[in-house]
């Protein structure tokens, strides 16, 4: 039997029938359900409950209904913000992958020096959001910038990348694309643990470089790949940190780069409109929330477990 | 699927949350806040924003006090002003308020009005009687005290004597000059320089120019009761104004602007000799003069008719110290605050730091101390004494935000996106609809 | 040298003619070496910053500077109130503390999630994506509550204890995802050895799942040493300062920063993390696989 078929085959089992794992799986899951209850369902239900207030952070919560709720829907900056959102997640998460990916296949050799490469590759996302940082981006893509400066040597007259409103968010997608060091890390653990017979298998069928990866890297790799997938997804949706640092909060130029999440975070702590905020926050829950169940349905087609 | 809640646990959880973020204003303080040790000790805790300079400065007031008040314990808590803010609304929503409290005057009645702070006129053993009578008013509304000056500052232009040089250009007369000299000068900079380097930066990056535009027109940017006092013609007008500059090239590009806008004091333009003028507050000379390299100069505001006595300027609070009024131990905090403001030791530690003293008595014992910047700016303070018009209220409840709205109109204008009325009315309403 | 590279090193020697399979390797690393370039580019920038006087580095920025100089190490250790070892020891605390929690927790709750058959499952797996579906500024209010109420305020405990209550939702579902690759069969020869659920958790996932753990200590070394907010909520005493929160004690937005020391201890606070992922991501190579060999 070849490699392929032999996978084929593993694909179908399934084993069944295991009704004692009640106790087990509630022992199991008993510190994460005592954090869940202890720690993170209190806070999430009074933000909702704090989403239908006026809570101004200082003065006790006032009940007034869906008006946080309706208040968005007359909302001009908070529809512009959906439009960066949405923009941000739909550009930066496949091109992030993607490259990610790429990197992981390529990286993911016996090949010397490569322990290096990984290292670098993952320093950007290493530096975090530390303040040096948000004043290196300042230095690369500003106007009289490191990025203009290489641009003029080539003769292009290149603009303020990060000031002017149509090229900021653009910007911003390419700094994020450029932290893929995270999602890489994760693709370079997943190829770890396909099982190298596979490969062994294939090159004696005789599989090329192309089909080897395309039957078995990409197969293997699909529960990995959703993971990235859905984590990116959601963390593009609260995309705030970038936005913030390079905007010094303000999310300008003219909310070009306003992040519904930082203007949330505008609401609730600069205009002391946490009640609003919170409002804010569930319905971007609802749509993080449609979103990774479409995911999740939509796995059902691609995504291939070996159990 | 079977659902199996353990609604009493869920209710648990969420009936103490809920409870808590509505106890505001009941019982007082959380384990981090004030509390009595054993013997009658007293801790405090003080809160501040600023770099490593001032933490070091204020640690050694704190340590003198603390030699002087065996009984009193002084946990000072520094920060970087974003976070700052961050932190003191999450403490002050959980009742776990420090006791003092360094203010700005963008936030001062979001918290006071709220009665989030003490009445310092009510405080006991805080005394205000040295300090210039102008300084007090900034904190003073409703009829209480909510923020004690702690340094006075005045919108300014500052000047880089080294790029006027370089344009071959005089620095002006700033006695008597008018906006449209300002403009004209501005341009014959940016001219001579040719792109190495501009006459000036934006106005309109910072609501104070708006006030002082205002107030040189019979307005003002906030009224004392609270709300908006700048008419949508005035406002206009001073759009207008910014867009003439940028047309003039008396300005950078809309794009450089706009960076510049949220740019570190130390990577700004002016900072970093790209421009012969800005704007700036008068205590921030120092700062700006480090970042520059170089002795940076101080102009007045122009005005409309080329006298400086109609120039609108103010006294303006650089910052503030306030007492949260959910604070176990008001007199011995009011104590402290008023060690700080009015006492030589604490003066002769933090010199102009803060901005210069409001304490006329301390402001005459630490100028001859003060850095050639510092001394400067309090000359500069010493000198527009005579020609300051009223007191500028401060912002009302919501109207913290108007930096980042006026910073946003003023890119659309500047990049040609709204004319100078819609930018004005669309500023206006919005500016309206924060308040509160 | 792998078999891959053995074998076409072999058939290029033996056509004795430059071919692609040969050059390739080449082209790889010309193609790669590029981009790290790229890559190196900010940590060089910040090195270089950090031994530059703090008001020349917006004045000339760029990497090509000459007199260096160390004094911002030295004077930006001690520049706040307590020595900068004081912050990184609290944050080892913390990041420790963290791992810990996280190594724990995570993987018993994916274990259960991934292999383990019991009622309401897919309920508790759809609460605990929801969980992470919030931002953290909307609950940090509430929270603080909470914690306050417990009394930990400026204790490390807001800090450690919901990673050890598996809290981080994205560890759950990263080591659910790595269980499910692995073959259930070896479960089922391990059961039938006579192996508990426990023994099968301890003896055959949790080795197979190396990479994941090691994915995890990484992410959670690095998150946790860089994350500022919660931090800053919970620490109020510098005493119990951490890093992200100590540095952000140089800068002020509206007045002079001390930039020299500010990029002087970034830099010291970067070396920490880069070991943790060079010494981590040795896991990430040695692999297990099933049969061992690569």
């Amino acid at each position: 039997m070849s490699a392929l078929g032999e996978l084929g085959s593993l694909r179908g089992k399934k084993t069944a029938g295991q009704k004692r794992d009640n106790l087990a799986g509630y022992l199991f899951l008993a510190p994460w359900l005592l954090g869940l209850f202890l720690i993170t369902i209190g806070p999430m239900l009074a933000s909702l409950y704090l989403s239908f207030t006026d809570y101004n952070l200082i003065q006790a919560p006032k009940w007034i209904g869906l008006d946080n709720f309706t208040r968005m829907l007359s909302d001009e900056r908070l529809h512009n913000s959906l439009r960066v959102t949405f923009t941000y997640v739909f550009v930066s998460v496949p091109l992030q992958l993607a490259i990610a990916l790429l990197l992981a296949v390529v990286l993911d050799r016996g090949v010397r020096g490569m322990a290096f490469y990984r290292s670098v590759f993952y320093l950007p996302s290493l530096l975090g959001s530390s303040v040096a940082i948000a004043i290196l981006w300042r230095q690369v893509f500003g106007t009289t910038g490191l990025l203009n400066q290489l641009l003029d040597l080539v003769g292009i007259h290149g603009k303020g990348w990060i000031s002017d409103p149509s090229t900021a968010l653009g910007t911003l997608v390419v700094l994020n694309v450029w932290t893929f060091g995270s999602p890489m890390v994760i693709f370079l653990a997943g190829l770890r643990q396909i099982p190298s017979m596979y490969y062994e298998a294939a090159s004696v069928d005789g599989a090329g470089t192309l089909r080897r990866f395309f039957s078995i890297t990409l197969p293997l790799l699909t529960p990995i790949i959703f993971f990235n997938l859905v984590l990116q997804i959601i963390h593009a949706f609260q995309a705030f940190t970038q936005a913030f640092v390079v905007s010094g909060g303000s999310g300008g130029p003219s909310d070009s780069t306003m992040f519904f999440t930082l203007y949330l975070y505008d609401r609730g702590f600069g205009n002391f409109d946490m009640g609003y905020a919170s409002a804010m926050a569930w319905f971007l829950l609802v749509i993080i929330g449609i979103f990774t169940a479409a995911n999740f349905l939509l796995s059902k087609y691609w995504v291939f477990y070996d159990d | 699927m079977r659902l199996h809640i353990p609604r009493v646990a869920t209710a648990l959880a969420l009936a103490t949350t809920l409870l808590a973020a509505s106890a505001c204003g009941g019982d007082s303080g959380g384990p981090g806040g004030s509390s009595d040790d054993a013997g009658g000790k007293v801790t405090l805790r003080f809160t501040w924003w600023g770099s490593d300079t001032r933490t070091k400065l204020t640690q050694q007031v704190i340590d003198a006090y603390q030699k002087d008040h065996p009984n009193v314990t002084i946990k000072g808590e520094f920060g970087e002003w974003s976070g700052y803010w961050d932190k003191l609304a999450t403490t002050v929503a959980a009742n776990d308020a420090p006791d003092i409290i360094q203010m700005d005057e963008k936030y001062l009645r979001e918290y006071a009005d709220r009665g989030a702070l003490l009445d310092l006129k009510k405080a006991q053993g805080l005394d205000t009687g040295k300090f210039e009578p102008d300084t007090l008013s900034a904190g003073e509304f409703d009829g209480g005290l909510y923020g004690l000056n702690a340094g006075i500052n005045s919108f300014a232009v500052v000047a880089n004597p080294a790029v006027f040089k370089a344009a071959g250009v005089a620095i002006p007369d700033d006695t008597t000059w008018t906006w449209d000299d300002f403009a004209r000068i501005s341009a014959e900079i940016s001219t001579k320089l040719n792109g190495k380097g501009w006459g000036t930066g934006a106005l309109g990056t910072n609501e104070a120019g708006l006030n002082l535009w205002a107030r040189q027109n019979g307005e003002s940017l906030w009224t004392k009761d609270g709300k908006l006092g700048v008419s949508p013609e005035k406002t206009t007008d001073f759009f207008k104004y910014v867009l003439k500059l940028r047309d003039m090239k008396a300005i950078p590009s809309a794009e450089f602007t706009s960076q510049d806008m949220n740019a570190a004091l130390d990577q700004s333009a002016m900072a970093t000799g790209k421009l012969a003028m800005s704007f700036i507050w008068s205590n921030q000379l120092l700062a700006f003069s480090q970042a520059s390299g170089q002795q940076l100069k101080l102009l007045r505001i122009p005005s409309t008719d080329g006298k400086a006595a109609d120039n609108g300027s103010y006294y303006k609070g650089s910052m503030f110290w306030s007492i949260s009024s959910r604070s176990k131990h008001q007199k011995e905090a009011a104590d402290f605050v008023n060690y700080l403001a009015n006492n030589p030791a604490a003066g002769n530690v933090l010199l102009a730091e803060r901005g210069v003293p409001p304490n006329t008595e301390i402001r005459t014992a630490v100028t001859p101390k003060l850095k050639p910047a510092d001394a400067a700016s309090a000359k500069f303070i010493q000198d527009i004494g005579k020609e300051l018009g009223d007191p500028s209220p401060a912002p009302p409840v919501g109207g913290g935000q108007v930096e980042k709205i006026i910073q946003r109109y003023t890119t659309e204008v500047l990049f040609g996106r709204q004319a100078p009325d819609a930018a004005a009315k669309a500023f206006l309403d919005e500016v309206n609809g924060e308040l509160k | 040298m792998t078999t891959e590279t053995l074998r076409t090193t072999v058939a290029a020697r033996r056509t004795g003619v430059v071919t692609w399979a040969r050059v390739r390797p080449l082209v790889i690393h010309v193609v790669l070496a590029a981009s790290a370039l790229v890559m190196l580019y900010p940590v060089i920038w910040m090195v270089v910053s950090s031994l530059r006087p703090g008001n020349e580095i917006f004045r000339d920025p760029g990497i090509l500077v000459k007199d260096l100089r160390i004094d911002n190490y030295r004077v930006g250790w001690n520049a706040l109130t307590e020595p900068f070892t004081r912050y990184l020891l609290n944050s080892a605390v913390v990041v420790l503390g963290s791992i810990f929690g996280n190594l724990v927790s995570c993987s018993m709750a994916a274990y259960a999630f991934a292999r383990l058959e019991f009622v309401g499952k897919k309920f508790w797996f759809a609460i605990m994506l929801l969980s992470i579906m919030l931002p953290i500024h909307v609950v940090i209010v509430p929270q603080y509550i909470l914690f306050s109420h417990a009394g930990w305020i400026n204790t490390f405990l807001p800090l450690i204890v919901p990673k050890l209550l598996a809290t981080d939702a994205f560890f759950v579902f990263l080591m659910v995802q790595f269980i499910r690759g692995i073959p259930r069969e070896l479960d089922e020869a391990a059961r039938i050895d006579g192996c508990g659920r426990g023994s099968i958790f301890l003896r055959v996932i949790l080795p197979l799942m190396v990479p994941a753990l090691a994915t995890t200590t990484i992410f959670t070394f690095i998150w946790t040493w860089n994350d500022f907010f919660s931090q800053l909520i919970y620490l109020t005493d510098p005493h119990m300062y951490t890093v992200p929160v100590a540095l952000r004690g140089f800068v002020d937005s509206t007045s002079s920063s001390s930039w020299g020391s500010m990029f002087a201890m970034s830099v010291v606070s970067l070396v920490p993390v880069f070991l943790a992922f060079l010494f981590g991501q040795r896991f990430l190579i040695k692999g297990i696989a099933t049969t061992g060999i690569k």
